[in-house]
């Protein structure tokens, strides 16, 4: 019990996929955590569909290994078995046995030996959750696009998997339906800490709905569309208005107002990096701690810690002649301007 | 023109009077063809699954020796079967030539190909997504085919009914290892053969429509479980 604790729940490491010569997939390194929303983005071959076969252990990569919960799947048998029983998917288009509605969602459950009354308690009571009670006589191949993913999410989500992989989930249906869909997927992380891995072409609906979002192209991860994007509501007081993420209070132009949720971005490179608080007409300034440094098209990237996770970009001259290193303690300087409000 | 409606009026004697000797013989053909059928079933079907499901190299040829077996003329089944059954012949010591197990083998021979082709093609149209999502949802092995299985019972079912056809009108291997033995391994298609070749052609085509009605009623049966299936 102590090592699913100590552990994250997926850990990809050195993962190459190859179809035939094409490379699909190539991810050093990547790491989930249990209860979060994870969205990834890219556009159709970007391997996003293949990633989610990987890490619901439906493909084995050519090359490299998946850890569940700590420990490798492709070290151990019993442990890849056990580990694919506490997680599902649903496919893209999602596939309902030529049966009716009932059968269906009672199917996984069958597979686990359930007693015909519980199987159908759980039935009626998963129908319920996903708004199509009434539906268990219905012939699957009656039902509507929209019906159709509900019921392979219902069906999903009536083993109550610790990890649910979601491919496009929104796809095939209807703009109604797609709100209830997200709801319904926010609740399930909500109320039943279950993870839920997501891809989707829409960027606005993967940082809608996730907590962490990933995009992938040509079969690697790369820097996300959008960096430090945070979840939160706006916030009017006499004095200004901020954005509130629960952590931090991002001062924002005052033209906003009051919402329920909604999402923010700060442009790392409208940040101000400084060793020392200084006076300027910036709105916001937040003391924080570096964690993270890498380089690449040359500039630093550092990641910063001040309450909520800042990326931060300078160019490598800043870099050295400001002494930094991991650890370092530095302050956050931008204009309420630089935060775009989504 | 005479032949057929004095067939026509035989054929509706034989149903109404309820012949004895030909109720014996009608149960007898459907007893044989029916064990034959439900044999090559359980053979055909798990071997046209694996065929079908399985890549492996050769793949190709052996679906063409399935199909081509299809049209194995089942003169040469008797014959075959004749050669390794008679009593000097390998198989000889069984002494099952000339028995309605022997005709029951003869008949499993020549279904076996067309359950097993047709399953074949049945399980070549699953849909890919079935297993997958079977696969997602916790299946094993046995479960994943099970399920795959299910997905096409209809076709499955059709494979079953086409196998029963040919075993229930097939006469050469019936002939040839039954020996049409009167009140022994008389079926209704070596009957038929018979009283042809006794010049009772109006009866030899009585006998043939009421073997139509017989298998029109398997199907029948075959229909209305397919049906409860449907729905279930």
């Amino acid at each position: 019990m102590m090592r699913s604790r100590t552990y994250p729940q997926f850990e990809l490491q050195d993962i190459i996929q190859r179809f035939g010569k094409r490379k699909a997939l190539q991810i050093p390194h990547l790491v989930l955590e249990g209860g979060e929303i994870y969205g990834f983005v890219g556009p159709n071959g970007s391997g996003k569909t293949t990633l989610l076969y990987i890490m619901n252990l439906l493909l084995r990569p050519t090359y490299g290994e998946v850890f569940f919960e700590g420990k490798p799947i492709y070290g151990d048998t019993g442990w890849r078995t056990s580990a694919q029983r506490k997680m599902t998917m649903v496919l893209q288009n999602p596939y309902l046995f030529n049966t009716t509605v009932e059968k269906n969602i009672e199917y996984p459950l069958k597979l686990r030996g359930l007693p015909k009354r519980e199987r159908l308690g759980i039935v009626g009571d998963i129908l319920d959750e996903v708004g199509l009670a009434g539906f268990e006589k219905r012939g699957a191949s009656q039902l509507s696009g929209g019906e159709t993913q509900l019921v392979a999410l219902a069906r999903a989500l009536a083993l109550s998997p610790r990890v649910l992989f979601l491919d496009e989930p929104t796809a095939n249906v209807d703009a109604k339906r797609i709100h209830q869909l997200e709801n319904i997927i926010a609740k399930v992380n909500r109320e039943r800490s279950t993870t839920v891995v997501l891809t989707t072409h829409n960027l606005a609906q993967a940082y809608r709905i996730a907590d962490r979002v990933f995009s992938l192209f040509e079969g690697r991860l790369v820097s996300p569309a959008m960096h430090n994007l945070f979840k939160g509501a706006i916030r009017t007081s006499p004095e200004a208005t901020y954005f509130d993420t629960g952590k931090i209070r991002i001062q924002i132009p005052s033209e906003y107002k009051d919402s329920e949720s909604g999402h923010a971005s700060v442009n790392p490179d409208e940040i101000i990096l400084s060793r020392k608080p200084f006076v300027s007409s910036a709105r916001n300034t937040f003391a924080g701690v570096i964690i993270q440094i890498s380089s690449g098209e040359g500039k630093v990237h550092l990641e910063i810690n001040s309450g909520e996770l800042f990326r931060v970009e300078i160019t490598n001259q800043s870099f050295r002649e400001m002494g930094l290193n991991l650890g370092s303690r530095v302050y956050l300087t931008f204009k309420a301007t630089s935060v775009h409000i989504l | 023109m005479g032949y057929l409606s004095e067939a026509l009026g035989t054929a509706g004697r034989l149903i109404f009077t309820l012949d004895p000797e030909i109720l014996e013989i009608v149960g007898r053909s459907l007893r044989i063809s029916l064990t034959a059928t439900s044999l090559a079933s359980l053979v055909g079907i798990p071997l046209g699954f694996l065929i079908g499901s399985k890549d492996f190299q050769g793949k190709a040829i052996v679906i063409i020796i399935v199909h081509t077996l299809m049209a194995l003329p089942t003169v040469v089944v008797g014959l075959l079967g004749y050669a390794l059954l008679s009593r000097q012949a390998p198989l000889g010591f069984l002494e099952l030539l000339f028995t309605p197990r022997a005709m029951v083998m003869g008949e499993f021979i020549l279904s076996l190909p067309i359950i097993t082709a047709l399953t074949i093609s049945a399980v070549q149209g699953v849909d890919r997504r079935a297993i997958l999502t079977a696969q997602t949802l916790g299946a094993g092995k046995i479960w994943v085919a099970w399920t795959a299985l299910m997905e096409v019972r209809y076709s499955l079912l059709a494979a079953v009914i086409a196998g029963f056809g040919r075993a229930a009108s097939e006469v050469g291997s019936a002939m040839m290892l039954g020996g049409n033995i009167r009140f022994y391994t008389r079926t209704m298609t070596t009957a038929i053969a018979l009283e042809t070749s006794k010049g009772e052609f109006g009866f030899a085509l009585a006998l043939g429509l009421f073997l139509l009605l017989v298998v029109f009623s398997v199907n029948i049966l075959l229909h209305l479980f397919q049906m409860r299936v449907r729905v279930r």
